[in-house]
């Protein structure tokens, strides 16, 4: 298994070309990429966490209400885009162990130990990863959001916002120029966290999401945001394009 | 080394000089003051009856089962100590699933009465081993029909008509010599089941009766008689009670 | 005996393992709507060889429950395989003597695992599956790939039905389909996948889940027509074509 390269890329059993053997196949791959685009911002006292909504393999919808944001609580959720099987198993795993920490330590989990269990349990496949790009989002326990971003195989840091997925090209530079991001390499260090109010972050985000399923094909149907502050969560829907 | 069993009943790898295993007839024994357990084979199927002394007021009714179904088309239904019965039954069931996963189709009875009776009877083979206490009444339908099956804690096994284990059985075994087998339907067969569990029953202690089958009108699966069947035959039984009463 | 120099090279990668890389007897689309009363699934009953029609009476619709059925394109060996591993969960169902069945969700969901797990030991099973059912008096419908892969909608199609029925089904279903509408809206389906997929027989059954239990049709073939004029002479509206 460690010399083999994987394809990615659809693969049916229906992509056999008429011209080959009957039966022969080009070569499986136990990947797919599934699509969808996630932005996650964090304020001083606020996360916004957002996710579209459409499943995609190829050029094909597969279906346009599947989410892709896991909610381990109220104040904490994984937004996986990437390969769905692999996400929802990541999800699954994530589930039990926060489960077994709140047996053990009788209280819920912070979002940075959360962060940091997520990095473990994606580097714990090195070599045959969760194809997945995820972002760990909630409030941290002074209350100020947090957001984490991920590559597959597990190294992350935390950050004011953080966009992952197909989308991610197009709405990275936008938040970037919005979100006036204080580089981590200016010093002395400067406070990365998101200025801007609520009302605006929100509209921002879901200004990205509109024009980024303008011009990716895997970004379109809806986007499902919820809005994490102190006094609690709101989960709102806003329709994309069909297209 | 005086006294009953004067030393050969120690072990169930020792014979005693008049060539008994003490250590089997004993586990007998247990099964022979357990409640009733009575089976007949019928003209389309076979019925499996328990008494079942009720220990506690207390008890939740339907919670302490004696019958089990191994197979959809076979069941049992345990005498003894029963949790050395529910070893037997897991016993059955895993030779059930893996006969089926090998061949496709249901374990003719012959075939798991065979294997379940291999199983019991290791344990009188072995020092560090004691006999299951517990006899089991395996109903099963297959090709050839419906057969009932008895395995003694010795590892016996034998087909029958219909057979009685527990307290009441040489009683039970009397009534059921009397029924034509030959004759008579699993639905009348539940009724004679339910009238034999109640004159042998020994009527200072309450009890439940528990009667499962397998035949036509079970679908050929086995399982538990449903409710009204159940209710309408235990009515019968106390009339037919009474009547004998008013008789003496 | 086994020779241990020669059980050590099996695994030390000389020799390797195979595992299923390409399909063999496939099965083609599988089709579901969600209506009104419950699910219907459609799929035809060919078992094709590469190009060969080799087994045309296969049921590719099977029932699992009174309230749960399913359908399978791809490696129909696997999916037999599939098959006996649900049945010898429902026997366990039935020895568990406890009224308890699997519901139509759970077998989604351990179906889901099944094929994941196998494409994790990159022995996949070759299979696109559709679960349909009833429960608590809802319809469901799901789908799952041999990657794992799954989802649930109001109207499912696998394999060429997701290019050719299912744009049909976004156009005209609806949750709230009488049954003669959802089986009308199936057979325009179905007919399209006959035309255009070469892999599709005009030999078809529809299974239903309702509240009331689990209906398989006896198979049955739909009306053609094939004397259109583009079909009968394809080239006579295009200019520069023969």
């Amino acid at each position: 298994m460690a010399n083999v390269a994987y394809q990615l890329g659809s693969s049916g059993y229906a992509a056999n070309s008429a011209h080959s053997a009957p039966h022969a196949h080009p070569s499986w791959s136990p990947y797919d990429n599934n699509g969808g685009t996630c932005v996650a911002v964090a304020g001083n006292d606020y996360c916004i966490v957002a996710a579209s909504t459409r499943l995609s393999t190829g050029f094909s919808i597969l279906s346009r209400d599947v989410s892709m944001i896991f909610k381990l609580s109220d104040k904490l959720m994984i937004l996986s885009p990437g390969f769905q099987a692999d996400a929802r198993t990541l999800h699954k795993v994530l589930q039990q162990r926060y489960i077994q920490y709140q047996f053990n330590h009788s209280r819920p989990m912070s979002v940075a130990a959360c962060a940091q269990l997520l990095g473990n349990t994606l580097y714990y496949k090195r070599f045959f990863p969760y194809y997945t790009f995820n972002i760990c989002a909630g409030l941290d326990e002074q209350g100020k959001g947090a957001v984490y971003s991920y590559d597959a195989i597990g190294s992350h840091e935390r950050s004011g916002y953080a966009v992952q997925g197909s989308g991610k090209d197009l709405i990275q530079p936008v938040l970037d120029n919005q979100l006036k991001a204080a580089s981590p390499l200016v010093l002395p260090p400067e406070n990365w966290m998101s200025s801007l109010p609520l009302d605006q972050a929100v509209d921002l985000v879901k200004d990205a999401f509109v024009s980024a399923g303008e011009r990716d094909i895997y970004t379109g149907d809806a986007v499902e945001i919820y809005i994490i502050t102190k006094e609690g969560t709101r989960r709102e829907v806003v329709e994309l394009k069909k297209d | 080394m005086s006294g009953i069993g004067t030393g050969y009943d120690l072990s169930v790898s020792t014979f005693s000089p008049d060539g008994r295993v003490f250590q089997t007839d004993y586990a007998q024994k247990a099964i022979d003051n357990s409640g009733t357990v009575v089976g007949i084979k019928c003209k389309d199927g076979v019925v499996l009856g328990v008494e079942k002394t009720i220990i506690s007021k207390m008890l939740e009714k339907g919670s302490n089962k004696r019958t089990f179904p191994v197979d959809r088309r076979a069941g049992m239904a345990v005498a003894g100590v029963i949790a050395d019965g529910r070893q037997v039954v897991n016993r059955a069931f895993d030779e059930a699933v893996q006969y089926k996963s090998f061949y496709g189709d249901s374990i003719p009875g012959q075939v798991l009465a065979d294997r379940v009776a291999s199983f019991v009877h290791v344990f009188n083979l072995y020092w560090y081993a004691r006999p299951f206490g517990t006899s089991v009444l395996l109903a099963a339908y297959d090709e050839s029909g419906p057969q009932l099956y008895l395995v003694e804690p010795s590892g016996n096994c034998h087909r029958f008509f219909g057979t009685a284990v527990g307290k009441g059985r040489q009683a039970a075994k009397t009534e059921i010599e009397r029924l034509k087998l030959g004759e008579i339907s699993s639905e009348q067969g539940v009724v004679e089941v339910a009238k034999i569990l109640y004159s042998v029953h020994d009527e200072e202690k309450p009890f439940e009766l528990e009667i499962a089958w397998i035949c036509d009108a079970s679908d050929r699966e086995f399982r538990r008689v449903p409710a009204d069947i159940l209710e309408a035959a235990e009515q019968q039984a106390k009339a037919s009670m009474e009547e004998s009463d008013m008789d003496d | 005996m086994v020779d241990p120099k020669a059980a050590a090279a099996v695994h030390s990668g000389h020799d390797p393992i195979k595992h299923t890389t390409s399909p063999y007897v496939t099965g083609t689309s599988v089709l579901g709507v969600t209506y009104r009363d419950g699910v219907l699934l459609a799929a035809d009953t060919l078992g094709s060889y590469g190009s060969t029609k080799r087994y045309k009476s296969f049921e590719r619709l099977c029932k699992v429950n009174d309230q749960t059925i399913i359908g399978a394109g791809g490696e129909l060996s696997d999916f037999q395989y599939i098959l006996t591993l649900l049945e010898e969960l429902s026997n366990e169902d039935f020895c568990a003597d406890d009224d308890a069945k699997l519901s139509p969700k759970e077998i989604y969901a351990y179906l889901s695992r099944v094929l994941y797990n196998r494409r994790s030991k990159m022995d996949p099973l070759w299979n696109s599956l559709v679960v349909g059912g009833v429960q608590d008096g809802k319809p469901f419908l799901g789908t799952i790939t041999m990657l794992g892969v799954h989802y649930s909608d109001d109207h499912i199609a696998t394999g060429f039905g997701q290019m050719l029925a299912r744009p049909l089904f976004r156009e005209r279903h609806r949750p709230d389909m009488s049954e003669e509408e959802a089986t009308q809206l199936l057979h325009e389906g179905l007919r399209v996948c006959y035309y255009r997929d070469k892999q599709t027989t005009n030999k078809f059954q529809i299974a239903k889940v309702t509240t009331e239990g689990t209906t398989i049709s006896e198979p049955f073939a739909l009306e053609t027509k094939w004397d259109y004029k583009a079909f009968v002479n394809p080239g006579a509206l295009a200019m520069g074509t023969w």
